[in-house]
């Protein structure tokens, strides 16, 4: 990447921006209480919950993308392994964040580790994340000092991979094990989590790789060239496995008659949408597919790009859609303090813990990229 | 070891309301939050209609959701089947309300009791402010306050963290009745030990049919509901003709 001066301290100082209104908005937080969102004793998680979902799971995307040829030895994904290593390291911090601020007393975390809950899918996923995360932070420093193949280096793949492949299913468990609400209930939950993380983390790579050739005004080298047709493969597939799924579990929920699910539909497109698929359904899946699949468009640079950005944009949304579906309607006795339905919009806290979040992402990448060699690969 | 259980015969609750308002004394509770609570529902279509109250609590179920949900043990049952709650190691994360089948776990979104905090008088050196008079009366943020509470639990739980029912605990532990028992002016609440067959709640549990709330998520609620007041009635044909 070589963008110009100006160029490169314009986006540090918005970055630097953003973390300061996140760090703002985290002193009321913690002096105040978080009242200070939109949410209440019925819409319990919202926006930063949403934005966690989407970072960790990208993260685990990520990893599973970097595991091709650090765990499987596909040699020709080596040049972007180190990259994806770090962006997943990156993108994890920044869903820690994300969720740091939403719990309501981080001072007592120590009970997590002193006091634990092994039957808690919230403790599992905790502890597989924070492995995941210690994991690849070694395995980053390990493939920086040049060491890819030795046999601590290679274990910290294995284990960074078991954990990118159960974390996103324990996020998926915290939902589907409550028994409270019907929408969420079963083992879909956890397999469309491991699904939209494959998706995510392939559409980030993608426009990650795409976007800092573009900024930086180079083109990709063959292998490079050659890498990103692999993995625009690769997005594809996982587009189409994801649209299926999502097409079947509308035709399910369109179809049950069950009480939760008539309530979950009339709040399922927060975001509108056209008949039964959701805006972001169309704009965030069946769109970028479309893009991806007339091969005069999926060759261009420019498509990618585009068909990527839409999918990041759109798994951010659909994860909140269901998020917030599933919360809408009071329980029990709650019923007679809220509304039949509960709206939300996030409060400018939730925006800024939002902000936060990425912002950090954003600055790991940034710095990452200029001081960390992320291009290195092993000789052979 | 008791297992406690309590039993709510709705044809003697009247609706009053006085479960509620003791239990707020009780346990200190903050505005926003009720750990006994009601649901109101009315059926059939105008002019037939009718009108129902149940009286709710925490259930202090057997397979609580809450307990196996907490990553931190914040959420827990005592021995004698209480669900008890430790805010001193809960983190906030509002996994157990999320949870709860029941709307009877509530999260503590500011500092409670906030109105009692204000320290601005309403006429200037002529009247006390909230938080004066609950200095003046000795309470502890509130002017009310129980320090009985303080025995097993927070008095008053901080921000950031859940609250919920726990069977008065601390009254239970000193063989005195949960507070909304002993207020109920119609002794439609009773509580006591299920595992002893010759306890109060064991004979009404087999003298009537009991229901419980969505008892076929299987979490096994400990309060059990008896009767249902009705005074309607109707006269009787063949087949409505």
């Amino acid at each position: 990447m070589n963008p110009s001066k100006g160029l490169y301290f314009t986006w540090l100082g918005l970055i630097g921006l953003a973390i300061i209104g996140g760090l703002f908005a985290a002193l009321r937080l913690f002096t105040e209480g978080h009242y200070l969102f939109d949410t209440n004793d019925v819409i319990l998680w919202s926006l930063p919950l949403g934005v966690y979902i989407y970072l960790a799971l990208t993260s685990s995307g990520l990893t599973l993308l970097a595991s091709l040829p650090l765990v499987f030895g596909v040699k020709k994904f080596e040049p972007i392994a180190k990259r994806l290593v770090f962006l997943a390291i990156a993108t994890l911090l920044g869903g820690f964040v994300s969720i740091g601020l939403e719990l309501g007393d981080i001072f007592h975390m120590i009970y997590i580790l002193i006091s634990p809950n092994f039957s808690s899918p919230i403790w599992w996923m905790g502890f597989i994340y924070s492995v995941e995360l210690v994991v690849l932070i070694v395995k980053f420093w390990r493939l920086h000092a040049g060491d890819w193949h030795s046999p601590l280096s290679r274990a910290l793949g294995h284990i960074s991979f078991i954990a990118a492949l159960v974390a996103p299913l324990m996020i998926g468990s915290v939902f589907g094990l409550t028994e409270s609400r019907v929408t969420y209930f079963g083992p879909v939950m956890s397999i469309y989590c491991l699904l939209m993380a494959i998706l995510s983390g392939t559409a980030l790579c993608l426009f990650y790789n795409l976007a800092i050739a573009k900024i930086g005004g180079y083109a990709l080298s063959e292998t490079k060239d050659s890498i990103c047709n692999d993995i625009a493969r690769i997005f594809t597939y996982t587009l189409g496995t994801v649209i299926v799924f999502t097409l079947v579990k509308v035709a399910i929920e369109s179809a049950a008659v069950i009480p939760d699910f008539l309530n979950y539909r009339r709040y399922a497109q927060a975001f509108g949408g056209i008949g039964k698929i959701n805006t972001e359904v169309l704009l965030g899946l069946l769109l970028p597919f479309v893009l991806m699949a007339i091969p005069a468009l999926r060759a261009s640079h420019g498509t990618r790009i585009l068909a990527s950005g839409l999918v990041l944009l759109g798994t951010l949304a659909m994860h909140m859609e269901i998020l917030l579906a599933g919360q809408s309607r009071p329980i029990g006795p709650k019923a007679e303090q809220y509304p039949q339905y509960v709206s939300y919009f996030p409060s400018i806290y939730e925006w800024l813990v939002f902000l936060l979040a990425v912002a950090v992402a954003l600055l790991l990448y940034t710095l990452g990229e200029r001081y960390l060699r992320l291009e290195a690969a092993p000789e052979h | 070891m008791p297992r406690y259980a309590m039993v709510i015969d709705l044809q003697r609750c009247v609706g009053c309301g006085a479960c509620s308002i003791a239990c707020r004394s009780e346990n200190n509770v903050p505005d926003g939050i009720y750990w006994s609570n009601k649901i109101t529902e009315t059926s059939g279509t105008f002019p037939n209609v009718r009108y129902h109250y149940i009286p709710t609590l925490c259930n202090h179920c057997a397979n609580a959701p809450c307990v196996r949900g907490c990553p931190t043990q914040a959420m827990h049952k005592l021995p004698n089947g209480i669900t008890m709650h430790n805010p001193n190691k809960c983190i906030g994360c509002k996994y157990c309300e999320f949870n709860c089948p029941y709307g009877v776990i509530y999260f503590n979104w500011r500092k409670p009791h906030p109105a009692w905090r204000d320290e601005s008088q309403m006429i200037k050196g002529g009247t006390f402010s909230p938080a004066e008079e609950a200095r003046k009366a000795g309470g502890k943020v509130v002017p009310y306050y129980n320090p009985e509470r303080d025995e097993t639990l927070p008095g008053i739980r901080p921000k950031g963290v859940v609250e919920k029912c726990t069977f008065c605990d601390h009254r239970v532990k000193k063989g005195l009745l949960p507070h909304c028992v002993q207020a109920c002016p119609a002794d439609a609440r009773i509580f006591g030990d299920i595992s002893d067959p010759n306890s109060e709640v064991s004979k009404l549990l087999g003298k009537f049919r009991p229901f419980r709330l969505r008892e076929q998520l299987g979490t096994e609620p400990h309060v059990f509901y008896i009767r249902d007041f009705n005074p309607a009635h109707y006269q009787p044909s063949k087949g409505g003709v």
